[in-house]
């Protein structure tokens, strides 16, 4: 105690049992996160997960020194290690054979050349585009709750969310409808790439489906080079930049297929997952329920609401970097080529950031601190997009729908088990309809 | 090469007075180019991030004008530390009645 730095605040047992113990391996971990975030903010603040072998960077602050360091701390490495582990080369040989080719993801990437690819996929999502897209968001919206309205009960995540989110990125990029069962069986093969949970035998189902989805994808990226339409394929296929010097950027055709693989992927669980947990906080927290039937009309309102959902349960708990050289964070050395988990989850529950963590306060001055989006050059690129789903959904099922309750005990609801994202897998509700 | 200017005062103080800028460049855009502590751009001008955020000088206000709604709800997530004379930095396009535009880079949203 005599090193200079701050005394360690002293843990409870508990806490100090969770960080000798507990993993983010774990499923009841990952189902009910908070008590193993805090002991780590509190005890060990960038804590190496044995199991899992990946540093955990817990703190807000700390996480904010990452996203400061993109080059010490590597999106590219970090992904791509993940990717079909151990097995990459005879995956890589399969979609080169029958999948159109290897296309690496060129937003998995550091800077300097991440910053030209970001450049090139911005314009198709400001914030101000995105609010050209509000009234057919809203059929659609609308269109999956009128669905189940009379009926009284639903499942929130499969009957709702999933189809919702699975819709809007078919329209935006200008897929054909009717592919979304499709398309929602090929996100799960790309995201299985990553999960370091395949066999060898799901890594040939999955590599198969990749294929199907790139060739379908590049049949759809050929028609739109021809002919451009007013969706995001044709806006990435033709995307140009003007350089300060005069020159001008595009992508290159692998580049391509990856970004719209990218965006087909990115975006439908994450923003599948807020609307989960829109339903859930509505149906187990009464006071939540109220605030929403306050603001609802209220657009300015109504945004700050969206953005408190997803600071106190963000869909994003943790991604991957690795160290690109030895570094020191938070006090703590991490040696180079190491893999590290940055735990959006955790710092976006610190009470020194935001007081009272666990309360839905939509009226905090800094809600923009939270980290759900990530932060940096890497900060999500369909941030708007998400926001005015969760915001369109959340009115629409004020103005619809009352007494939404739980069809099942809190005790069994289940999480896709994974580190990535703490998402719900069915939500049964029973609610009534509101009249007028 | 164009023939306009912005003066801004970075987070740590330092005044950045910059010149030949082209119509239609973007206060975001410009500082970045130029190593303007405190502006980051996350969102790459998308209105989406608020991490371009600056106050404009009181002179300048009338001319600069008022944020939109999708910029005032942005804003808005920076409560804390926002003005009545915030605004994005990567919705102020430079046109010529802003030559010699002044604006103070505001600090990022309490921890
Ligand atoms: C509520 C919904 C969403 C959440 C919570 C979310 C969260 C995130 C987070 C935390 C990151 C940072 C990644 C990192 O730190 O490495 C990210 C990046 C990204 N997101 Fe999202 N996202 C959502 C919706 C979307 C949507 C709708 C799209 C596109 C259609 C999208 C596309 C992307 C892409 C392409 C990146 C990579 C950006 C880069 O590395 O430069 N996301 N997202
Ligand atoms: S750069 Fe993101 S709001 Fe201006």
């Amino acid at each position: 105690m005599t090193t200079g730095t701050a005394a360690k605040p002293a843990l409870t047992a508990e806490e100090a049992r969770l960080l000798h113990e507990a993993s983010l391996r774990d499923y009841d971990i990952q189902a009910h996160p908070h008590d193993y975030y805090r002991a780590m903010r509190k005890g060990d603040r960038v804590h190496f997960d044995e199991r899992l072998g990946s540093w955990l960077v817990s703190r807000h602050e700390d996480i904010l020194s990452v996203q400061a360091d993109p080059i010490t701390f590597s999106v590219n490495m970090g992904y791509h290690t993940q990717q079909a582990r151990g097995m990459r080369e005879e995956f890589q040989a399969i979609l080169e054979r029958d999948g159109g080719g290897y296309f690496p993801d060129a937003i998995m990437s550091d800077p300097p050349y991440h910053t030209r690819i970001r450049k090139l996929m911005e314009n198709a999502f400001t914030a101000h585009r995105v609010k050209e897209l509000e009234p057919r968001i809203r059929e659609e919206v609308v269109d999956l709750l009128e669905k189940v309205a009379d009926r009284g009960a639903a499942d929130a995540v499969t009957e709702i969310a999933v189809p919702l989110t699975i819709r809007v990125i078919v329209e935006q990029l200008g897929l054909d409808h009717g592919m979304e069962a499709q398309i929602s069986r090929w996100s799960q093969a790309v995201v299985a790439q990553i999960s370091s949970m395949q066999s060898r035998e799901t890594m040939l189902e999955n590599a198969k489906l990749i294929c199907d989805l790139q060739n379908y994808l590049i049949g759809k990226m050929k028609e739109r080079e021809k002919a451009p339409r007013e969706d995001m394929i044709s806006d990435i296929v033709h995307a140009r930049i003007a350089m300060d010097d005069g020159t001008t950027e595009t992508l290159t055709f692998a580049e391509a297929v990856s970004l719209v693989r990218a965006l087909m992927i990115a975006g439908n669980d994450t923003t599948a997952t807020a609307i989960g947990n829109l339903f859930l906080l509505l149906a187990t927290r009464p006071e939540v329920a109220a605030t929403l039937d306050a603001c609802v009309e209220d657009d300015r309102r109504l945004t700050r609401f969206v953005e408190e959902l997803l600071r106190v349960e963000p869909p994003v708990r943790a991604l991957s970097r690795m160290t690109s050289r030895e570094a020191v964070l938070g006090g703590t050395t991490i040696p180079a080529h190491a893999h590290m988990l940055l735990v959006y989850g955790s710092a976006n529950d610190q009470d020194e950031v935001f007081p009272d963590p666990r309360k839905f306060d939509m009226d905090r001055h800094n809600l923009g601190r939270h980290v759900s989006f990530g932060g940096g050059v890497h900060r999500c690129v369909g941030l708007s997009l998400a926001r005015m789903e969760v915001k369109v959904m959340a009115r629409e099922i004020a103005r619809r729908m009352a007494d939404i309750k739980l069809a099942i005990a809190p005790g069994d609801i289940r999480y896709v088990p994974t580190v990535a994202t703490r998402t719900i897998e069915h939500l049964p509700i029973t609610f009534t309809r509101r009249q007028g | 090469m164009g023939n306009l200017t912005v003066i801004m005062t970075d987070v740590e103080g330092k005044v950045h007075r910059i010149g030949n800028l082209d119509e239609g460049r973007n206060l975001m855009e410009t500082a970045k180019a130029n190593g303007v502590a405190g502006i980051y751009g996350d969102c790459g001008g998308g209105c989406a991030c608020a991490t371009c955020h600056v106050y404009v000088d009181e002179q300048w206000w009338a001319k600069v004008g008022e944020p939109d709604d999708i910029e005032g709800a942005m804003l808005d997530m920076v409560a804390d530390v926002q003005r009545p004379n915030s605004r994005l930095g990567c919705q102020i396009r430079m046109r010529p009645e802003l030559d010699g535009l002044s604006v103070t880079v505001a600090p990022s949203s309490a921890a």
